[in-house]
């Protein structure tokens, strides 16, 4: 019985359509392409203006070098908060739950942010795996540590944001059945877990934006050292 | 637990980098961001007169 509540996150096909098409590529019908007239519409215009905001504020404490990698982050962060935020809608798939997805985003990006320093300045990226100001008697051991730290990076990057929505996804399951089971048998207690379950809706939004926000902010901090 | 599940794993993780440099990344390039617009300063008319020298 345990194991059936992981059933949400099989990949659904209905009617032979995977779900997970759909779920990846529907939600883009909310972001319309910008025209080439002067003034866009009040979508337009405030999508831009939440764009352009947020790859400044991510992208001020990055040297010029790494701000090629703006569109890549930025659509990234807005793929991750459409995926995250439209699988809270009842009855859709969330397709960031899925460890496939987000590996492939953060292993391939992790990849290319170090072998980007490595090849352009191996001596700096290096530099990197023995923090300033530790004793020198420390050094083997903090050069182990920290080339470890790096590897675990992008198997963490993906596991954090997975483990964040499906935990969550999991915990509204939990309680909307107890709220359903407990409605005729206990129902002041059945009242008691529908506030504990509209509050866990209220965090979960919240944990889709931030988990989203980051994933993008450690790639950006990874950038920073390495371009 | 599902995530798990090698089968949709490969399909997964190519059709959203599909999808992600097929829609979204083109759809984020076209944002544009002009610069905010300047009021003309009468100072710089002034200083950008042509003087026709060899007249």
């Amino acid at each position: 019985m345990t194991l059936s509540l992981f059933d949400q996150f099989l990949s659904p096909v209905v009617c032979w359509i995977p779900l997970v098409a759909i779920a990846i590529m529907l939600p883009w019908v909310l972001f319309p392409s910008p025209t080439t007239r002067w003034v866009n519409n009040r979508n337009l215009t405030s999508q831009n203006w939440f764009l352009g905001q947020s790859t400044s504020q991510i992208f001020l404490p990055i040297n010029p070098g790494g701000h090629k990698w703006a569109i890549l982050l930025s659509s990234l962060l807005i793929f991750l908060t459409t995926m995250n935020t439209a699988g809270l809608l009842p009855y859709t798939f969330t397709p960031t739950s899925q460890l496939s997805i987000n590996m492939g985003f953060a292993g391939a990006l992790w990849m290319g942010i170090v072998i980007l320093g490595m090849r352009t300045q191996p001596t700096h990226s290096l530099g990197h795996l023995l923090p300033e100001g530790a004793p020198a008697m420390l050094t083997p051991v903090l050069v182990i540590i920290e080339t470890i730290s790096l590897f675990i990076r992008p198997i963490a990057l993906g596991v954090r944001l997975t483990a964040n929505l499906t935990a969550g996804h999991l915990l509204i399951q939990l309680t909307s059945t107890a709220t359903l089971a407990l409605l005729t048998i206990m129902p002041v207690t059945a009242i008691l877990t529908g506030v504990l379950l509209f509050l866990l809706a209220l965090l979960e939004a919240a944990v889709a934006l931030i988990q989203a926000y980051v994933f993008i902010l450690l790639l950006s901090l990874y950038l920073q050292e390495n371009v | 637990m599902p995530q798990l599940i090698p089968t949709p794993w490969l399909a997964l993780l190519i059709f959203s980098w599909t999808i992600f440099t097929a829609i979204v990344l083109p759809k984020v390039l076209k944002h544009s961001f002009p610069d905010n617009p300047t009021l003309p300063s009468k100072q710089n008319l002034s200083k950008n007169k042509w003087d026709w020298s060899w007249h």
